[in-house]
């Protein structure tokens, strides 16, 4: 039986190779994001190897919020900074062999062009440069370092890139206003040429004290154990010694927690990569499903004799469910090599939507190659055990009577409500699953949605497929009329050859109806939030000198600053905007629901938007538990309540509180209103913030066409991604089209020999192919627009004020599926029209 | 047994505009519908070659119904596929009308098929997902032409399937399937029928009606029709019967009768 498996592998290779195609493409994405994700990891735990490679251990102020958390140690503005003078103190503990105190900021390159370095934010790093080599991850490398406070060592990438020499002056935009530096040195991390692509700015610790605003400060102490020294006492005797609020921790906990923040940031990018992964495999299983049950169907007399002369049941059964064990486990192998490739293809992909990673040579583990692996098998075998239990009930009588192809599906009144009432509770469990976010329910809308189309596929594919191809039927005649009929003659199947598609499609209809409604949502807030003529905005903060450089220029009128920070409300972590509350209402539109907006802002007390109010039961006048990570906790008092709108965050305050509650902040917008008919402001503003490399300026027009740009680059993201799923449901379609082919030689060669050209056989089967997939779109579209609707107003609470159906994307996703569909035949129909007419009309 | 008369059942008037569209047919050429010249086909090469069609000269003339038999393997089929155009010989000739076949590419070929021929073969006659009346004319619809209604109509009754015509295939019995198949090899009037053993799984009944059906349109509608029959009964409905053996004309009976081509048939096996 063994061998009845391998013959029947061999026989039909070449069905085999398109089915094995689906979860090659499957498991190589697979593979490939485990391989990225692996790689970044490595790559991210030896940058913070190096960095703490020699640091025995760090002092540095407790963390302000939560329970140390992972997402909150990385930031140094949720720790409060040592004073200078422990510094001395702890070089005079006994055992401490150096110490080094640093601190750090915004310190962003300008090209000579003038433009900035990087993508701003968090690809710059100023830092004070510590010239004993002991400690510190940074190598000198040319010329000295930073001694006087005109002096920058610059990272050797940047240097070579931009063409910056030792000695040559160089423009760096700094938290308070832009400066001219001179570059001392130029310094790589380790042995790399820059941190992870992050450019690197060190300056002499005074001058890095004064430019970051820390004078007299801190960030962190690193503190090098004298050799022999007793680290536990060490650290007991240095913690005795540190003023409360402050803490030593040996320099591998500061590397395992930083490697578990970065490993927590990037595990979301591995998530969702998987997640678009496991749908292509899911499409594949369908695919795979198919082109079994089309088999299955076709081996029936084979498999009936082999019945007949003594074959058992299980020994079919193992016959079927092997050959696709072995399909499986081929493809998988495939995929895993495909994968390392992918990884690559994967990190350019998401370079290209602006999600930049740092290059190093690719990790792979053992444990890629197990998933992988486990993963392509189990869904080979999964797809393959329903058509492998139509193959052992089969009887073997089967292999002496003749059937016929054209199947008719009955419809069943009872299957009909079934499955109605499968699509209901599915739509609602699913939407309800996504928003709760509650993974479970999210799984049973699923199957419940896939059992309907179970139910209900067949049932619609005969008249939809039918009123689809009517228009084929009479622009291409005969032919035509013959595709359409060949779509429609067995329901069951073109059912499922399309599922794979009309999965696909309706996904990404779902997040174009998605898409379309978060962008109409954005221009939507920004209508209702802003009444501001111009948004001043980097990447990021940038320095306060932007501040004052443009709210003097002739014609502005009101000059409104917003910062942003972390503080802790009711103790959870949340996001306190702040603005100047002075003439507000001319930049920002509160719509106050209690109490009020600006006088409150003025007064230090907290806004809520209505959301939060309603959650918390919070009232005007009720106070509020609040807590700062520099200043500690204290309370608030409710002073208004207003409308929410994404764009203004939850909780709002004045300025002047925000200021007094964080250190140096930096502002990161600045909202001007202008004179009524003042129309020059562009050009005035343009030139002031020409220093700014990194800051630019939006009408509010075009501030609302960016906000809807960042969610259109996303959804081009998702599409790209969801395309790998489009392109395993068509195999799918080239897959059943070239099994009907040949299960349909008499009948084409019948064609032919009555006279049908092979230019009319080529129509034919592309006809099929397009219904099949018109069919597919179309009950994609439908059930993704209803999912991507229920979802969009179920985010009502979440800023997706409006819901938008994006009709010309839908009509071109429709469009674009009858081309693939046509892609889909061209093998299949150039096999149908290159049939050997004697040999199909002569085959008994 | 004695060879089958052709009945006379069909209303005068049916007769008259049948008689009226043949006098359209018979503006054709006098020279034999199909004809072949020295036609040889091998397959293989060297120890394992074997020969088809060793050398055959046959001419199927106009108006008349002709039977090719011979024992399996005699090329009676390889001849009947080399000039209908479905075959290449190796060598040799091949002509309908006066066209010779072995210079038309696949384009002309199919042009050929579809216009100037009519198949009926064995069996897997019908695309099942058209109707019976779509069958019928597929070729005329694959072509963009029409065909003539009077001629439909009268084919259907004459056929006895005007009742049938908008069943699949899967819905009728053999005999029908064949009939509807007989229609649409006569709904173009070709030049020449081709039937590739059209009885061949048919109960004699069915048969009996087939035949007969062929045998009328050869004297009623002067149709052209060459068969492929292994069964002397289906031989005797021909009004000439070619015998082949080794893939050479062994001999030739002219209005036969059963008996006849099997007294023949056994002379030829002894």
């Amino acid at each position: 039986m063994r061998r009845v498996t391998v013959r029947g592998l061999l026989a039909r290779k070449l069905r085999l190779a398109l089915t094995a195609l689906a979860i090659v493409l499957g498991v190589t994405f697979v593979s490939g994001t485990l391989v990225l994700g692996d790689t970044l990891n490595r790559t991210f735990d030896d940058l913070i190897g190096t960095a703490y490679q020699h640091v025995s251990f760090q002092i540095r102020g407790k963390a302000a919020f939560g329970n140390n958390n992972a997402t909150a140690v990385n930031s140094t503005a949720d720790r409060k900074p040592i004073p200078e003078s422990i510094a001395a103190a702890v070089r005079r503990v006994p055992g401490v062999a150096y110490a080094f105190g640093s601190v750090g900021g915004y310190a962003q390159f300008m090209a000579r062009d003038g433009s900035a370095i990087g993508k701003g934010g968090t690809s710059t790093l100023g830092f004070s440069f510590d010239p004993n080599p002991q400690l510190s991850p940074y190598r000198l490398l040319q010329g000295r370092a930073p001694t006087a406070a005109e002096d920058v060592v610059m990272d050797k990438a940047t240097a070579a890139k931009y063409h910056f020499a030792v000695g040559e002056r160089v423009l760096v935009d700094l938290p308070d206003r832009p400066q001219t530096f001179t570059i001392s040195g130029l310094v790589t991390f380790g042995s790399d040429n820059n941190l992870a692509g992050v450019t690197l700015a060190g300056f002499d610790p005074p001058t890095a004290q004064a430019l970051f605003n820390s004078r007299g400060y801190y960030n962190t102490i690193s503190v090098l154990a004298a050799p022999g020294a007793d680290t536990v006492k060490l650290q007991r005797a240095i913690a005795a010694i540190l003023p409360a609020g402050a803490e030593v921790v040996s320099g591998q906990t500061v590397a395992s927690e930083l490697s578990t923040a970065v490993n927590n940031g990037l595990s979301f990018i591995s998530t969702a990569l998987l997640i678009f992964a496991l749908v292509s495999l899911f499409v594949g299983g369908f695919t795979i499903f198919n082109t079994f049950s089309i088999t299955v169907g076709q081996r029936t007399r084979e498999l009936a004799l082999l019945r007949l002369v003594g074959a058992s049941r299980r020994q079919v059964f193992r016959s079927v469910v092997g050959e696709a064990a072995v399909t499986g486990l081929i493809a998988s192998l495939v995929g895993l090599g495909l994968g390392i490739l992918a990884a690559l293809g994967l990190k350019a992909l998401l370079k290209a939507f602006g999600i930049a990673l740092p290059s190093a040579p690719l990790v792979f583990e053992a444990r890629t190659a197990v998933v992988a692996i486990a993963v392509g098998v189990g869904v080979a075998l999964l797809s393959a055990l329903i058509p492998a239990r139509r193959a052992v009930r089969i009887p073997p009588v089967a292999a002496l009577v003749e059937q016929s192809e054209v199947e008719t599906v009955l419809v069943r009144r009872r299957q009909v409500i079934a499955g109605i009432a499968m699509v209901l509770v599915g739509v609602v469990a699913f939407v309800a699953g996504l928003t709760k976010p509650d993974i479970v329910l999210v799984g049973v809308g699923a199957l419940a949605i896939l059992v309907a189309r179970g139910l209900l596929l067949p049932l619609v594919a005969r008249p939809l497929s039918s009123a689809l191809g009517r228009p084929l039927a009479r622009l291409l005649g005969t032919p035509g009329q013959l595709g359409r009929e060949n779509a429609t003659r067995n329901p069951r199947r073109t059912a499922q050859t399309a599922t794979a598609l009309m999965i696909g499609l309706s996904l990404v209809s779902t997040i174009a109806v998605l898409g379309a409604s978060l962008s109409s949502s954005a221009k939507n807030s920004v209508d209702s939030a802003l009444s501001a003529d111009y948004i001043v905005s980097g990447k990021g903060g940038f320095s306060k000198s932007v501040v004052a450089d443009v709210s003097r220029l002739p014609g502005v009128t009101t000059t409104t600053v917003v910062y942003q920070g972390r503080f802790e409300v009711r103790g959870s972590l949340s996001t306190l905007v702040a603005a100047s509350p002075a003439e507000l209402s001319r930049t920002v539109t509160l719509h106050t629901t209690a109490g009020t907006g600006a006088p409150a802002m003025a007064a230090g007390e907290l806004l809520v938007d209505t959301n939060t109010a309603d959650a918390d039961h919070l009232h005007i006048g009720s106070t509020v538990p609040v807590k700062f990570a520099q200043t500690g906790p204290t309370t608030m008092r409710i002073g208004g309540i207003f409308k929410a709108n994404p764009l203004l965050g939850s909780y709002l305050t004045g300025d002047g509180f925000f200021l007094s509650h964080f250190d140096n902040p930096l502002p990161i917008a600045v909202l001007l209103s202008r004179a009524p008919g003042d129309h020059g402001l562009d050009g005035a503003l343009g030139r002031a913030l020409k220093p700014y490399a990194n800051v630019s300026f939006k009408t509010r027009a075009q501030f609302e066409a960016s906000q809807q740009a960042s969610v259109n680059q996303l959804l081009g993201l998702v599409y790209v991604l969801l395309a790998l799923a489009i392109l395993i449901a068509l195999i799918g379609i080239v897959n059943a089209l070239m099994l009907s082919v040949f299960e349909r030689t008499h009948e084409i060669g019948l064609l032919r020999a009555v006279g049908m050209k092979r230019r009319q056989v080529r129509a034919m089967i592309r006809s099929e192919s397009v219904i099949i997939a018109l069919f597919g779109a179309v009950v994609g579209l439908v059930i993704g627009t209803l999912v991507g609707v229920a979802l969009a107003s179920s985010l009502r609470n979440k800023g997706v004020t409006n819901v938008a159906v994006p009709l010309p994307s839908l009509i071109g996703f429709l469009v674009l599926s009858a081309l693939l569909g046509l892609g889909a035949a061209t093998w299949p129909a150039r096999r149908a029209a290159n049939l050997d007419v004697l040999a199909a009309v002569a085959a008994e | 047994m004695t060879a089958p008369r052709v009945p006379h059942t069909l209303p005068a008037m049916l007769t008259n505009s049948l008689e009226a569209a043949m006098a359209l047919t018979s503006k054709r050429s006098d020279g034999p519908a199909a004809r072949a010249l020295d036609l040889i086909k091998t397959y293989g090469t060297g120890e394992v070659e074997v020969r088809a069609l060793d050398g055959v000269s046959v001419e199927f003339e106009r108006g008349r119904f002709t039977a090719v038999m011979g024992p399996s393997g005699s090329g009676k089929s390889t001849l009947m596929h080399c000039m209908a155009g479905l075959d290449a010989p190796s060598s040799g000739s091949a002509f309908v009308g006066d066209d010779e076949i072995g210079r038309l590419d696949d384009a002309g070929l199919t042009e050929l098929r579809r216009d100037r021929i009519g198949f009926v073969f064995q069996s897997f006659n019908l695309v099942p997902t058209l109707s019976a009346a779509e069958n019928i004319t597929l070729p005329a619809d694959l072509a963009g032409e029409t065909v003539e209604r009077e001629w439909f109509d009268a084919l259907v009754v004459q056929l006895g399937i005007a009742e049938r015509l908008s069943h699949r295939p899967g819905e009728l019995s053999g005999g029908q399937q064949q009939r509807v198949a007989c229609a649409r090899a006569l709904i173009g009037r070709p030049e020449l029928i081709f039937a590739d053993e059209p009885t061949g799984n048919l109960d004699s009944n069915a048969s009996a009606e087939v035949l007969e059906f062929l045998r009328r349109a050869a004297n009623e509608h002067g149709q052209s029709i060459a068969m492929v029959t292994h069964d002397p009964l289906a031989a005797a409905y021909a009004d000439r019967v070619l015998f082949l053996a080794d893939g050479k004309v062994v001999g030739e009976l002219s209005s036969p009768s059963a008996d006849a081509v099997l007294a023949h048939v056994r002379r030829l096996g002894g």
